[in-house]
């Protein structure tokens, strides 16, 4: 009977327990599990295809990855494509963010269209661009040949050219997330700082430097950890767009590690290049939430 | 006067520039599905069909099972949307409303979950699902999928429930309801709000991922609608038309949902972004 009236009536900390057991069991099997498991792995070499029997390797594997050329190519396409397609998306969402904060009479037209890149999925998104890109079919090339360009441009096929056609559309799809965010923030900022600032004669480059940046800084530092760490784990819009290709110019680590486990079954190697991502992420995002607490 | 119409058009041509910006590659394929295979590949291209035709849905219907997919893509948003929403729910009441030491740790937990990337752990999770023989089924993405949420619900359920007052709930335990029943009769539909736009938050989330379900769920009755379209190219072909009418099809219903429902959706962005 007291267990009952417990139950029915529950102190705080044991309601308390009961009520975060869910989400914990979920991280643990999901999330801590898999870090073990993975840092375990790695010291193993197993594969799958070849009756999963796991030989103990100790740090060979470790030793594999740093001379293998396609897990630095990986890690270059990676890092670039996060030093490219962050800042670009920052710009661009600002901008965005900047026209749609313009006091407009309709909201909806303007807040869905900010919306339609958020909710799109980045698999589609790498379709529909692959399509844009298209060197016979595609609109860019069609706009580019009326502004004067003669010769179609090869653009998923040249090495040089997917990449840039991939972080155009990492920036278009990622930038509309960005401008949610920004927006917010502008909506925040006091009108009677640029008020003030307008009877002192500053003018709208000064205010926008003076006031708008600094005020955005929170926005801005939020919008940039979110968007670094789904950089990093570029996947889709390069799958989608050319499966890493031409030869593996536009491969990412993520690519690498879906290619290594689930393509060739290869766990072992898979879990230790798996690893190397892991602790790259945690380097960016540890430099950035260090810069949080500093700034709190 | 003068000025007040350069505003105008100003924020015309503004509001014209964010809209076209947003909509251009659904507009683009949207016109593309309803052209004829012939002017697909006509040059110079052209941009608005002359002849409008919708034998390429027949198609994508035909090529592929593409119900199959929208039931998939679905079933597992739903299920994941579901299971988070409860699990969130749980997370952010206890957070925000009970009196337990370690709050801040508890929360700070449950958001740095997605800092990890899913992706790394691709191999483990993989490994587990072959191991519990969940591979292609819908659990295989829906308990990844609702770890993938859980941050977000988390942090706008914990300001919602933070943002009703707690003497409404003190008032329904001194008419004799318990803890439990106050939780389920007053916090809860004083809630529903803000467990709506994390639904909506959750739902896309499932929606949109790609990686995941294409190595846990690669079977071809168990594909979701991003990996089943993205499997519409051949070798060497890509049936334009056809995959564009199958990406208007997927499209339109998240869309919809958003479109419904973008305050919302903008307020649970914004909140879960700018507290996080």
């Amino acid at each position: 009977m007291a267990l009952i009236n417990r139950l029915r009536d529950p102190s705080d900390k044991t309601l308390a327990v009961m009520m975060l057991a869910p989400a914990f069991l979920l991280l643990a099997l999901i999330v801590v599990y898999p870090i073990g498991r993975l840092i375990w792995n790695s010291f193993f070499d197993l594969r799958l295809s070849g009756g999963g029997e796991a030989k103990f390797v100790g740090l060979d594997n470790y030793a594999l990855v740093l001379q293998d050329p396609d897990f630095w190519n990986a890690t270059k396409n990676t890092v670039l494509i996060t030093l490219i397609t962050v800042p670009g998306a920052l710009v661009v969402g600002l901008g965005l963010a900047m026209l749609a904060n313009l006091p407009f009479k309709r909201q909806w037209p303007v807040r869905l269209a900010l919306l339609l890149p958020w909710a799109l999925p980045l698999a589609f998104c790498g379709l529909i661009f692959a399509w844009f890109f298209h060197s016979e079919y595609g609109v860019v090339n069609d706009v580019m040949r009326r502004a004067g360009q003669t010769e179609p441009r090869m653009w998923l096929l040249e090495p040089t050219w997917a990449f840039a056609a991939i972080c155009i559309t990492i920036v278009w799809k990622t930038s509309s997330f960005m401008a949610l965010i920004l927006l917010a923030g502008l909506q925040m900022i006091p009108k009677s700082l640029y008020e003030a600032a307008e009877v002192d004669g500053a003018s709208k480059l000064q205010q926008f430097w003076q006031i708008t940046i600094p005020m955005l800084m929170p926005s801005i530092i939020v919008a940039l950890i979110f968007r670094t760490i789904t950089a990093l784990q570029t996947f889709d819009i390069p799958y989608t767009m050319t499966k890493g290709g031409p030869g593996n110019s536009t491969e990412t680590l993520a690519m690498l590690i879906h290619k290594t486990t689930i393509d060739y079954l290869d766990v072992g190697y898979g879990s230790t290049l798996a690893v190397f991502m892991f602790v790259l992420s945690l380097c960016v995002t540890g430099v950035y939430l260090k810069r949080i607490g500093n700034n709190a | 006067m003068n000025k007040l119409f350069e505003g105008r058009s100003l924020r015309f041509i503004a509001a014209t520039m964010v809209v076209l910006n947003g909509f251009f590659p659904a507009v683009w394929i949207l016109l593309t599905s309803l052209k004829t295979e012939g002017e697909l590949v006509h040059k110079p291209i052209t941009y608005l069909p002359h002849e409008l035709v919708l034998s390429n849905y027949v198609q994508a219907f035909a090529d592929q099972p593409l119900l199959k997919y929208l039931g998939n893509s679905l079933a597992v948003a739903g299920m994941s949307t579901l299971v988070s929403l409860v699990v969130a729910a749980f997370a952010a009441y206890a957070i925000a409303r009970l009196n337990m030491k370690y709050r801040q740790l508890v929360l700070t937990c449950i958001v740095a979950s997605s800092m990890f990337p899913l992706v790394t752990l691709l191999v483990p999770i993989f490994e587990t699902m072959r191991n519990l023989n969940l591979l292609n089924t819908y659990t295989a993405l829906v308990l990844p999928y609702t770890v993938l949420s859980l941050p977000v619900c988390t942090l706008v359920l914990v300001s919602f429930f933070q943002s009703i007052p707690k003497d409404l709930e003190n008032a329904a335990m001194i008419d004799g309801c318990t803890r439990m029943g106050a939780l389920w009769r007053v916090v809860v539909p004083l809630a529903a709000p803000g467990v709506f736009t994390a639904g909506i938050l959750a739902f896309v989330n499932a929606w949109d991922e790609f990686l995941l379900a294409l190595s846990l769920n690669a079977s071809a009755s168990m594909r979701t609608l991003p990996v089943g379209i993205s499997l519409y190219q051949g070798e060497f072909t890509f049936p334009w038309p056809v995959i564009s009418a199958a990406l208007v099809v997927a499209i339109v219903p998240i869309a919809v949902l958003i479109a419904a429902f973008q305050e919302r959706v903008v307020g649970g962005l914004t909140q879960g972004g700018l507290k996080g």
